[in-house]
């Protein structure tokens, strides 16, 4: 097909780009593939955490007094639990493709339903640490490398270097102490939807937000400083310069759109630790989110919901990456990307 | 990097001073998981009513709690709970993730393919929902808590003493010592050790820190004790239910479990810097850009050295 | 020379210093020259003889560290020594333009040539997108290349070093500068390539009346090429003239080595020729004639101060005191095998 394109006069044009575009297809298929394959993993293991309770959920639900062994035998019957565990993860998983996580033990709430309500709140702040960690992190990043080996520099370096060793939990406390007890400008807990107002909505999810993207602003800023230090020596930014272009110019479009790639991967390999750092924010700052769904369910050993969360934040940390695979073929045409 | 003495890497490491105060640091936060609750000058688990949140004073050089407990005892005596558990996980990590990695080199194409594919699962995943969702399984306990930690560290000593082994296991003395008579294992054992575990150690440095604020955390959770145990992480989370009234109150546990990080983590540095091990990050973080691939890095690593 | 500049000047270099290493040492020295529109000069010399830098100054970037220490640089005989960034932003592209050696690192490895041929038009001409696209395919047929739709949607991993090249010139002259600086540009190519390029240089001289300053150590190339030649060496000039006069009547030795190793002109090559020595290290205090410790014809006076220009006429000019003496000619050039031998005698002796 590809030597067929090459010979006809359109195709002459179109089979480099085509091409291309099909080499960044494979891969990010390839990349699907594997992503897959580790949800598929995460999920078993996730689901087999429950069967791995010696626990006996059937027993917990009917309560002491009612769980006579015929009873019990009875409601494991009816809930699945009587079956081989690859078996009831086949079920489990192909129900969870439509939308069926199950019910709680307890409630009797649909667990979709449950992380329906609570979904908002973890979304709202993981995208919003995602922004502010792109903005501060690659603003300081760059303005570090710019004025590489000033005061400036020197200042942005060690600030990193300390926030990064901080988890994000102490951030989160840290913020909250200086903002919110202290000053009294951001109120220090509790969520508000949209819905009800962007003002306090953005007031409630700043702080967090801020808490989760701190620590990681502060690898992607010292690892864009590093790569785009090295851009910036590259011959094809002074050939920039020699045809006129603006100096800003020459840095977003072909200095920082080089750069940008390790710190991109930075991000998306720290996102697993912004979702850990969402169960802290959730526990500073109050917010009703999954870590706290997931912590009450856990205390009442609410099996099926447990299993859902894990579910959902697996799969948040796979759309995040596949995302970030993405934007990398994007922005990296050429095989070795920048080709020093 | 090549060294023309045979001295242990160990020594050379403490010259730098950095490297002195870290295991300086360190030295205090492990005896005191050993001695902790008996060096502690108070009961952590004194009630006293009329001395509620005070500040450090001469009597309780760190100030009070919230029930007028002193916070320093408290500390002291939660150290042996951080330091045993974390040790637990780091134990469990080193334990099967490091042999697996060295013998993966060796163990064919296959396995070292899905090896590599349950650990990059393993690795995307952060630990602490599983490490909760664990206590739904097994129980309410700390122990529980941190094997999932534990298991989650395994994959980054797998990865580390895997591309430690790759890069050592190419070179031409091993091959020598192979075609001089030495059975693999043997050579494994002698040659193939001696330059691994220098990584190791720095990866244990770093799980250490890892499993520690894990530890931590969880604890600031509520996960894994009962009140009034004190742990690192619970005098942290009841320092936040009376903010108003002590905002500096949860800096102390905070510095304290940010010094012990950090000691962690400038050891780890120190040695890397001198022994020039634990030189195994992803490509990410070369400054000369060369690969593009995300999820696994050290991947590309290898095809490199594969292809070199 | 001193005076006014002539009318049509669009470079002018006035006793030009550029100190290196944050002005620790001097590595050029009292560079003046003059390039007319429509003039092809060429500078010539081994590498560090300070000709790149002498580019590097007349363009305005001069890699960090580095600085113009003295003297004037003038474009269109405006003052341009410290210019603004914005000024030679608006200089760059318009008013000069540049190609180098290896034209593959000096263009964006991950975007199309031709998207940064556009930018170039879209930004310093605000043309349109379609219209940009338009012109500069036009560009890529002007400098000779077959399929320029083709090319102008391949990134620079997919081209050749000759079609590099070109579309370098192309990107270089989109904005219709008046002075094109070429620091090695043939250097890379192989040798039909290099005669295709030469050529294209010609044909823009021709057609657009641009100046072109060239710089190579290639003196086959700058005899094809060029119309004056200014001869480097450690920093400084050491003789300038007509190519023609040059070639036929050098007056430096350094000139007359660098023809007999070059084989150019009357100087038939029997065997591996080279110029025993080494060049001074930057910034070594030497009094006298910098090249006197490698040339053979040296006599007392040529290290007792320092020389200047002697002007042979009112087009030539040549740094030697020995300049007029009928009798610097055929100075004797060794082979590298005599070297070789001369060198492990001395080794034997010490």
């Amino acid at each position: 097909m590809a030597v067929a394109e090459l010979t006809t006069a359109g195709g002459a044009l179109a089979a480099p780009r085509r091409r291309r575009t099909r080499a960044a297809a494979s891969r990010i298929a390839g990349g699907l593939a594997v992503l897959i394959t580790i949800l598929l993993l995460s999920s078993f293991i996730t689901y087999s955490l429950g069967a791995l309770s010696n626990s006996n959920p059937a027993a917990t639900i009917l309560g002491q007094d009612a769980a006579t062994p015929a009873a019990v035998a009875h409601l494991d019957h009816v809930l699945g639990l009587d079956k081989p565990l690859p078996v009831q993860y086949g079920n489990w998983l192909s129900q969870a493709v439509r939308g069926n996580l199950g019910v709680s033990y307890f409630t009797q709430i649909p667990v979709s339903q449950s992380i329906a309500q609570r979904l908002p709140v973890d979304l709202s702040i993981a995208i919003g640490a995602i922004i502010l960690a792109v903005l501060i992190g690659g603003t300081a990043g760059t303005v570090a490398a710019v004025r590489r080996g000033g005061w400036t520099d020197r200042g942005v370096t060690l600030a990193c270097s300390a926030v990064s060793t901080l988890p994000a939990f102490v951030v989160g406390i840290i913020l909250v102490v200086a903002f919110a007890v202290t000053a009294h400008a951001l109120p220090a807990n509790g969520y508000t939807g949209p819905s009800a107002g962007i003002g306090p909505w953005l007031a409630h999810i700043l702080l967090p937000s801020l808490a989760l993207a701190l620590p990681v602003a502060a690898d992607v800023a010292r690892q864009l400083r590093t790569s785009l230090v090295s851009v910036l020596e590259q011959n094809y930014i002074t050939g920039a310069r020699v045809r006129g272009l603006p100096y800003r110019r020459i840095l977003i479009r072909h200095a920082l759109r080089n750069a940008a790639g390790p710190a991109l991967t930075i991000l998306g390999n720290d996102f697993p630790l912004m979702l850990a750092g969402a169960v802290a924010a959730e526990a500073v700052f109050s917010l009703p989110g999954l870590g706290q769904l997931l912590l009450e369910s856990a205390q009442t050993r609410d099996i099926p919901v447990v299993q859902g969360v894990l579910l959902v934040v697996s799969t948040f940390v796979i759309v995040i990456n596949l995302l970030v695979n993405t934007a990398l073929g994007l922005l990296y045409r050429s095989a070795d990307g920048v080709g020093v | 990097m090549t060294r023309t003495t045979r001295r242990a890497p160990g020594s050379s490491v403490l010259r730098l001073p950095s490297a002195r105060i870290a295991v300086a640091i360190l030295a205090v936060i492990v005896s005191l998981a050993i001695f902790g609750s008996t060096l502690a000058p108070q009961s952590p688990l004194a009630i006293d009513a009329g001395a509620l949140y005070k500040g450090p004073s001469l009597h309780h050089l760190l100030g009070t709690d919230y029930l007028g407990r002193d916070v320093l005892s408290r500390l002291m005596a939660g150290t042996r709970l951080s330091v045993l558990t974390a040790f637990e996980a780091v134990a469990i990590g080193l334990v099967i993730g490091a042999p697996l990695g060295v013998a993966t080199v060796f163990l064919g194409r296959w396995f070292d393919f899905s090896a590599n594919r349950v650990a990059d699962a393993l690795m995307t995943l952060p630990s602490i929902f599983f490490a909760v969702a664990v206590t739904a399984a097994l129980g309410n306990g700390l122990v529980q808590a941190m094997l999932p930690v534990g298991i989650l560290l395994a994959p980054v000593f797998f990865r580390v003493s895997r591309a430690a082994t790759l890069e050592f296991s190419r070179a031409q003395y091993v091959e020598a010592a192979e075609l001089l008579g030495g059975s693999k294992l043997h050579v494994i054992r002698v040659h193939v050790l001696r330059k691994v575990l220098p990584t190791i150690a720095v990866t244990t440095a770093t799980a250490a820190a890892g499993a520690l604020l894990a530890v931590s955390f969880l604890t600031f959770l509520g996960i894994g004790v009962q009140p009034p145990t004190p742990t690192w992480g619970g005098v942290l989370s009841s320092d936040l239910d009376y903010l108003n009234l002590a905002p500096w109150a949860p800096f102390i546990p905070g510095a304290l479990i940010a010094i012990t990080v950090g000691a962690l983590n400038a050891l780890a540095d120190a040695y890397r810097d001198r022994a020039g091990a634990g030189e195994l990050h992803s490509p990410v973080a070369d400054p000369v850009i060369k690969t593009h691939s995300t999820l696994q890095p050290l991947e590309a690593a290898d095809d490199r050295q594969t292809a070199a | 020379m001193t005076g006014k500049p002539p009318r049509d000047e669009v470079l002018g270099l006035a006793d030009l210093h550029v100190t290196v290493h944050e002005g620790a040492a001097t590595a050029v020295r009292g560079v003046s020259l003059s390039v007319a529109a429509g003039e092809i000069v060429g500078l010539v010399g081994e590498s560090g003889s300070g000709k790149t830098l002498t580019c590097r100054a007349a363009l305005g970037v001069l890699p960090p560290g580095c600085a113009v220490g003295q003297g004037t640089i003038s474009f269109e005989r405006q003052d341009v020594t410290d210019l603004s960034r914005r000024g030679w932003e608006r200089l760059h592209g318009t008013g000069m333009g540049a190609v180098f050696q290896d034209p593959a690192s000096y263009l964006n490895p991950n975007l199309t040539v031709g998207s940064q041929l556009a930018e170039v038009l879209r930004v310093k001409q605000r043309l349109p997108r379609r219209e940009a696209r338009r012109r500069g395919i036009d560009l890529l047929a002007a400098v000779g290349l077959h399929r320029p739709d083709w090319v102008f949607h391949q990134i620079p991993g997919e081209l050749s070093g000759g079609m590099l090249q070109r579309v370098m010139i192309a990107i270089a002259i989109s904005c219709e500068p008046r002075l094109l600086i070429a620091d090695e540009a043939t250097t890379a190519l192989d040798v039909t390539i290099q005669a295709e390029i030469i050529e294209l240089l010609r044909d823009l001289r021709d057609q657009r009346g641009l100046a072109v300053l060239f710089v190579s150590h290639d003196l086959a190339v700058i005899r094809e090429l060029c119309d004056r030649v200014i001869v480097f060496y450690a920093g400084e000039i050491v003789e300038s003239g007509p190519v023609g006069e040059i070639i036929e009547r050098p007056r430096h030795p350094y000139t007359q080595a660098l023809l007999r190793v070059a084989s150019v002109g009357d100087f038939r090559r029997r065997e591996l020729q080279v110029i025993p020595g080494q060049p001074p290290q930057v910034g070594a205090g030497i009094t006298g004639c910098r090249f006197a410790g490698r040339c053979p014809a040296a006599i007392e006076a040529c290290r007792s101060g320092p020389v200047s220009l002697v002007p042979l006429s009112h087009v030539h000019q040549a740094r030697c005191v020995r300049a007029t003496d009928p009798e610097l000619t055929a100075v004797p050039v060794t082979t590298a095998a005599a070297t070789a031998e001369a060198e492990a005698a001395e080794l034997a002796a010490r």
